[in-house]
């Protein structure tokens, strides 16, 4: 009886713990491939550390239609950068969980301008993110709608 | 498949990420790229968790060049001539025993402020909501203002021009093709200052309604009809949208006819050129006296139709990251700048003479057109 005792207070106490103790298990939420809202390119996002990076798996129209060649990264203000191939391009760095359904400290690329952003991810729910890149402050942005992809068997 | 050589010493394997795995804990370097081979065909087939998750179009283009959220600014006219007529139906006027007759005056430049904001709101994929604001004078820089004797040279050499306006600018995307866009304005313009400001009575609305098509990341153009005070005094007008750019983004097109058109050229993303021209103008309301006691040009029914054609060249490009730079070159040619008698307050709509050419102008003003010069510093949207 002791022993069922030490046991079910050990369980007890042990669960407790396992509630509380800091996780970052809501944060994996944020794994996936999702798709912004003009349908023009499919986005993975995956874990490297601590810390959540997307990079483009799809894009709508991949050829480049004066080279013929695949799309690179042709307004990147960096010289080098120029010919790095789009697909496969990191353009979600660096977010961390914020708890809250939030991703925060993080960038975001837009490829059509070369410029890297503020942002910031939250979750309306499993299927969609609001997507809020910014200058500076929150409120001088723009929010965008992504929401979640299944691959087809 | 290797993406680029500079990234070979960072190549790591994207499906030991994709488990979600917390062992990894080595980040690379740079991570702007993936240097692995992955089958990206695998996400060519692939469905919305969510049912009835749909796309919206974008309000934006490829190619085109950024909407300014902040911007400073400073707008030169070099010197014209300005003649003012004598002052018609003056039995209607106030006051008696002044000195109405035409003159002609030159002047060395009229110049000013233009400072403009233009915040989101709302920003999201359904609905974008901007509000903003603008504060633009124009100051009058005669070559004798002594010799001044007509009462609004005399009143412009005192007082200037000056419009603060509040606008709200809605874009709603239908589906991922069709949108509608409404942009309305409230202006305050007149001679006033601001230890003599107008009643709020003398705002001046203008709106347009827009109902366009994005058929692909290149194009979208629309058909609508507009409130404006852009050739000086109202009208309702058909509009037309037309922005592109073409495959090479080298050349493309900002048209909101009749209000501005322009042909871009594209160095690169922070670089353009444009070449065209936009309609300016507003109803200046004659609120304040003129310096000299002679006349008072206080009259609550008087205003000022100025209408103006700018043609340009426009070269704007990025200073740093989202700080770009605007010069412009152009040409101002007068369309209008007569005075009007609203009776009773109520607007003279003339339709340009199509429907109604009455009231007639109390005065008929001609201004030369000088060359001018526009610089401004902006702070451009996301």
């Amino acid at each position: 009886m002791k022993k069922l005792s030490f046991i079910l207070v050990f369980s007890f106490i042990a669960t407790l713990f396992w509630s509380f103790a800091p996780t970052n298990t809501g944060g994996d939420r944020l794994i996936g491939v999702w798709e912004p809202s003009n349908g023009r390119a499919r986005v993975k996002i995956e874990k490297i550390g601590a810390k959540y990076y997307g990079k483009i798996v799809w894009i709508k129209e991949p050829i480049d239609p004066v080279t013929k060649k695949p799309k690179t990264d042709k307004n990147n203000p960096d010289p080098d950068l120029q010919k790095v191939p789009l697909m496969g391009y990191r353009m979600l760095k660096d977010f961390t969980y914020k708890g809250n359904d939030e991703w925060a400290d993080g960038t975001i690329y837009d490829a059509l301008n070369g410029s890297t952003y503020s942002c910031v991810i939250k979750m309306t729910n499993e299927n969609t993110l609001n997507i809020r890149g910014y200058i500076g402050v929150s409120v001088l942005g723009r929010t965008d709608v992504w929401k979640r992809l299944v691959v087809k068997k | 498949m290797l993406f680029h050589s500079k990234f070979l010493p960072f190549t790591f394997v994207v499906a030991a990420f994709s488990t979600g795995s917390t062992i990894w804990a080595q980040v690379p370097e740079n991570t702007d790229t993936i240097i692995v081979e992955e089958d990206y065909s695998l996400y060519d087939n692939v469905e919305y968790t969510e049912e009835g998750a749909r796309r919206f179009c974008s309000p934006k283009i490829e190619g085109l060049s950024p909407a300014k959220l902040i911007s400073i600014g400073y707008d030169y006219q070099m010197g014209y001539n300005m003649s003012a007529d004598t002052l018609n139906s003056i039995q209607t006027s106030p006051g008696g025993g002044f000195n109405l007759n035409a003159q002609d005056a030159q002047l060395l430049s009229s110049h000013g402020m233009r400072i403009g904001f233009n915040i989101p709101v709302i920003a999201k994929t359904n609905l974008v909501w901007q509000l903003g604001g603008n504060y633009w004078e124009q100051r009058y820089n005669f070559a004798d203002p002594a010799s001044l004797e007509n009462p609004m040279l005399k009143t412009l050499s005192a007082y200037g021009l000056k419009t603060a306006g509040i606008s709200t600018t809605l874009f709603k995307p239908l589906n991922d093709k069709y949108f509608l866009l409404f942009q309305g304005s409230a202006d305050y313009s007149g001679n006033y200052t601001l230890k003599d400001m107008m009643p709020l009575n003398y705002l001046k609305y203008s709106a347009a309604l827009i109902y366009g098509k994005r058929p692909s990341e290149l194009k979208q153009w629309g058909v609508g009809l507009a409130r404006t005070y852009r050739v000086g005094e109202i009208n309702y007008i058909p509009v037309v949208l037309y922005n592109s750019t073409d495959t090479q983004n080298k050349w493309g097109t900002e048209i909101l006819f009749p209000a501005r058109a322009h042909v871009r050229r594209t160095i690169n993303s922070r670089n353009m050129l444009f070449a065209g021209y936009e309609l300016e103008g507003q109803s200046y309301r004659m609120w304040n006296t003129s310096s000299v006691d002679a006349y008072q040009m206080r009259d609550d029914e008087l205003e000022i139709r100025r209408g103006e054609i700018r043609l340009r060249m426009v070269y704007e490009f990025s200073l740093k990251e989202f700080i770009w730079m605007s010069i412009q070159a152009g040409y101002r040619i007068n369309y209008r700048f007569d005075m009007d008698r609203l009776m009773n307050g109520e607007e003279n709509y003339r339709a340009f003479g199509l429907i109604d050419d009455q009231p007639e102008y109390v005065m008929i003003n001609n201004l030369t057109n000088p060359l001018y010069f526009n610089i401004s510093i902006n702070l451009v949207s996301p």
